[in-house]
């Protein structure tokens, strides 16, 4: 717990309050209200009747959960799977990696030290269930090595070492904890030693199922805010880096550690994620996309590059506020594809057949995720033909670094060249398809706007309209092409559109339509403009 | 003015300009015998020697044809350089839609002519272009000759990051023409970075088309390096066969009565045109005189809107394309 902002005594007990059944009770204790014999839940009047000096300060439920998950993040400097624990808990599974800090209880040394030195009390303890290392967390004692409990106890040396804590180890509900207490209930061992079916027919299945839990009889798994990067390469420094270059410098190292990791599955990456972890607990993550299973070192670091640049960019010169420094970095590819060694060759070498192709693809495909980098992936598209009659659906723009690659799904236009042809034009023309102007505008307005026009009949074609009040007299013009709402749509607002292609007298083109049929939809049919032909 | 001579011509580029009339002129170009001889030759030699070694990569740069027999590239001195800095600006306040058309048409050229790995044309559009101008839209981009399946949409968010996109597109490999369109050109757009484009284009091949699209009228305003420099008005009066009147074959077919079709007896709009003026083009000529240009969508050429079929002298007539003499084309 840490207060901000808070004139406080240098050995005063620090408490949070929060009203609670219409009392204000403590929520929270520092390490020395927990010394001091103060609890949470006691009532605050009782509390400075106990200990006058005691310094209060009101309970804020959001920041904390905040603040509980940014020590989740940080903890993942520790192991990539961290959990967070609601409210006051952090579930971390460091199966695997408790031997690259030292052993478990180095690790565990090691954790509580760093929170304490961000000015965080915090008690760990190490167990092989979640259930068995929150009820240690909270029980299990002030010795640090207590609260460690062996994996390789069997289960009648469990239940005795576990059988002392208390009842609300569990995390039962407080009712059953109650009644349990009320039938003189109290430790986890005084269950263990009684029936199972009494108990559980007057407590409910919970009440078993957290204690098979505990004892490692049921596994039950925990959630991690962030699933485990499929490859990951990490470096710690003694000192924090601060310089930008030597950030840089550190990623393009990890990234070769990660290509011989990638090279050696016959993976390459599609996204890739640097984290990094400051001195003072923040964590800073910078993610990036890439086109095509990635595996060269300086690609990967050209992207990140990219991104700082665009992060920089976007917060005036600075791409992250380096502080006192990071001391880890750490290079993960969250997600990867499968890449072909042959076609690694061909990167490589350009001997073999087709490899300029190759290589010019390749090109491409950097290029794209250079500029997804740099401007946002969704700002570079490739064009997506929908098969629908209404204009502004034809066609979306889909993420170029998403598509490529793959088969993308292209209608040939030629229906709406056909649809376009109007009565008019076929009336006219003796050979049905004449050279004219394109049935579709190269621009389309992103909405359309709404434009005076002046027709000879109310539903003829435009004479003269105003758009953005420049008059444009009608010296030519093409339609109507009615394109109906899609009524399976059953957007009882569309209307029928009668659109028009019409040149001024200047020779500008200009895509325009009549909404809503005359009588039948409408007494007033209105006039818009949607798009502007080469 | 001056600047830009400055800017535009050390020696060095009068070099390389002679070197592409006559291809021939440096090529086996080896030591002189008097290498160490007066200081003038040894200058001489180095820029000789300088423009061979660059001679490398111009090997690759070619000038592609506009159309079949199309007037513009004769006033191009053969047509539009690959590799190089083009500049489109709307004549007038309502021209952007046909500038845009006219470096779209360009794209698709310089796409045709490029070899064979050089398939994409890359369209940067500046957020604010696509607000005041209209957003480029697909089905209409495959009807005016684009292939969609080679495209790229790049939208950004200010003209800085349009300029850095641009040169990083320029140094593609796979890249036939980079479209940067920025709307306020003038505030950003000075010698230097012109300079890098060009420079950009030169080394990486792919061609640079800037698309001024908010400065109406303001081609003549632009100082830069570029290459070329057009200026687009939207061409009014072309309209499609088969029209009632103001065709330009003079169809004389009556008007059909159409039940229910009100005829107002207006002709139907023909293919795009537009009246282009070049205000800048090296090594080409200058003219004052816009020229009505066709864009055949369907073909992917460009051709004269009003043909004369005068026959140019001889010391004026330059060699037709490889293009237009593989596809010997019927001029409508």
């Amino acid at each position: 717990m840490r207060a901000r902002g808070l004139a406080k005594p240098p050995d005063a007990p620090l408490a949070t309050i929060a009203k609670i059944n219409g009392a204000q009770k403590l929520a929270a204790l520092d390490a020395r209200g927990w010394t001091l014999g103060l609890r949470p839940g006691m009532s605050q009047p009782d509390a400075r009747a106990m200990h006058p000096a005691l310094v209060c300060a009101e309970a804020d439920p959001q920041a904390e959960a905040e603040a509980l998950t940014h020590i989740a993040d940080w903890c993942r400097r520790f192991t990539p799977l961290a959990a967070l624990d609601a409210p006051d808990g952090i579930m971390l599974d460091v199966s695997g990696a408790a031997h690259l800090f030292g052993g478990e209880a180095s690790l565990q040394a090691d954790i509580e030290a760093r929170l304490r030195a961000q000015g965080f009390f915090a008690r760990t303890a190490l167990a092989s269930t979640p259930e068995a290392a929150f009820a240690l967390a909270r029980y299990g004692g002030e010795r640090p090595d207590a609260r460690i409990l062996p994996a390789a106890l069997d289960a009648a040396a469990l239940a005795r070492r576990l059988s002392d804590l208390p009842l609300a180890a569990l995390r039962i509900d407080p009712a059953t904890l109650k009644a349990l207490a009320e039938a003189g209930l109290r430790r986890i061992g005084d269950i263990l030693m009684r029936p199972r079916a009494p108990i559980a027919a007057r407590c409910g299945a919970e009440l078993y199922a957290r204690l098979d839990g505990l004892l490692g009889r049921a596994k039950t798994p925990i959630s991690p805010r962030f699933e485990a990067p499929a490859f990951m390469a990490e470096r710690r420094f003694l000192d924090g880096l601060v310089r930008r270059e030597d950030i840089e410098a550190s990623i393009l190292s990890l990234a070769q550690n990660l290509s011989r990791l990638l090279a050696r599955h016959g993976e390459g990456a599609r996204r890739l994620e640097v984290s990094l972890f400051r001195v003072d607990g923040a964590v800073m993550r910078f993610e990036v996309g890439s086109s095509r299973p990635l595996r060269e070192p300086g690609v990967i670091a050209r992207l990140f590059r990219e991104r700082f640049e665009a992060a920089s960019a976007a917060n005036d010169g600075e791409a992250f506020d380096a502080g006192y420094g990071f001391d880890v970095i750490r290079l993960a590819a969250l997600e990867v594809e499968r890449r072909d060694e042959e076609e690694a060759d061909c990167f490589d070498i350009g001997k073999c057949q087709g490899a300029g192709a190759n290589l010019a693809a390749a090109d491409l495909a950097d290029l794209v995720d250079r500029l997804g980098a740099r401007l946002g992936v969704r700002r570079v598209t490739r064009l997506a033909f929908h098969a629908t009659h209404a204009p502004e659906f034809a066609v979306t723009a889909a993420p170029a670094a998403q598509c490529a690659g793959k088969d993308r799904h292209i209608h040939d236009i030629n229906h709406i060249k056909q649809a376009a042809l109007s009565t008019r034009s076929k009336a006219f023309s003796e050979e049905a398809d004449f050279p004219g102007l394109p049935a579709r505008p190269i621009r389309l307005l992103p909405r359309p706007e709404p434009i005076e026009a002046i027709a000879g009949v109310p539903d003829g074609p435009p004479l003269r309209f105003r758009w953005r009040r420049v008059l444009h007299e009608v010296a030519a013009f093409e339609g109507p092409e009615r394109i109906a709402p899609e009524w399976w749509r059953r957007d009882e607002r569309a209307l029928t559109r009668d659109y028009f292609r019409a040149e001024d007298r200047e020779g500008r083109r200009f895509w325009l339509f009549r909404e809503g049929l005359f009588v039948s939809e409408t007494a007033r049919p209105r006039w818009f403009m949607h798009g502007l032909f080469a | 003015m001056s600047l830009e001579h400055f800017q535009a011509k050390p020696p060095l580029r009068v070099k390389k300009m002679r070197r592409d009339e006559e291809p021939e002129a440096f090529s086996g170009s080896t030591e002189p015998e008097n290498a160490s001889g007066g200081r003038s030759e040894r200058l001489a030699f180095l820029r000789q020697k300088i423009a061979c070694e660059e001679g490398i990569s111009f090997a690759r740069i070619s000038i592609g044809g506009l159309g079949a027999n199309c007037s513009f590239d004769r006033m191009l001195r053969g047509g539009l350089r690959g590799g190089a800095l083009h500049e489109i600006a709307p004549g007038g306040a309502g021209d952007g839609a046909a500038a845009c058309g006219f470096a779209l048409a360009l794209a698709v050229r310089l796409r045709a002519m490029a070899p064979g790995g050089r398939s994409a044309i890359i369209w940067i559009v500046e957020d604010f272009a696509a607000i005041e101008g209209g957003a480029p839209y697909g089905p209409g981009l495959a009807l005016h000759g684009v292939d969609p399946a080679g495209l790229i949409l790049v939208h950004t968010a200010s003209a800085k990051d349009s300029l850095w996109a641009m040169e990083e597109a320029l140094k593609c490999r796979s890249v036939a023409a980079v479209i940067g369109e920025i709307w306020s050109l003038e505030k950003i757009y000075d010698l230097t970075a012109a300079r890098r484009l060009a420079l950009a284009a030169q080394s990486g091949g792919a061609s640079a088309l800037m698309l001024a699209a908010g400065m109406a009228g303001g081609a003549d305003r632009l100082a830069s390096c570029a290459h070329t420099r057009f200026e687009v008005f939207a061409h009014g009066g072309v309209f499609a066969r088969g029209s009632p009147k103001g065709s330009s074959k003079g169809s004389s077919s009556p008007d059909p009565p159409l039940p229910g079709l009100p005829l107002p007896g207006l002709p139907l709009p023909g293919l795009a045109c537009w009246s282009v003026r070049i205000v800048k083009a090296r090594g080409g000529a200058e003219g004052a005189v816009s020229i009505a240009l066709l864009w055949d969508h369907e073909e992917g050429c460009f051709r004269d809107a009003f043909p004369l079929h005068l026959i140019a002298d001889a010391g004026d007539r330059p060699g037709h394309s490889a293009d237009a003499r593989a596809r010997p084309r019927q001029t409508a």
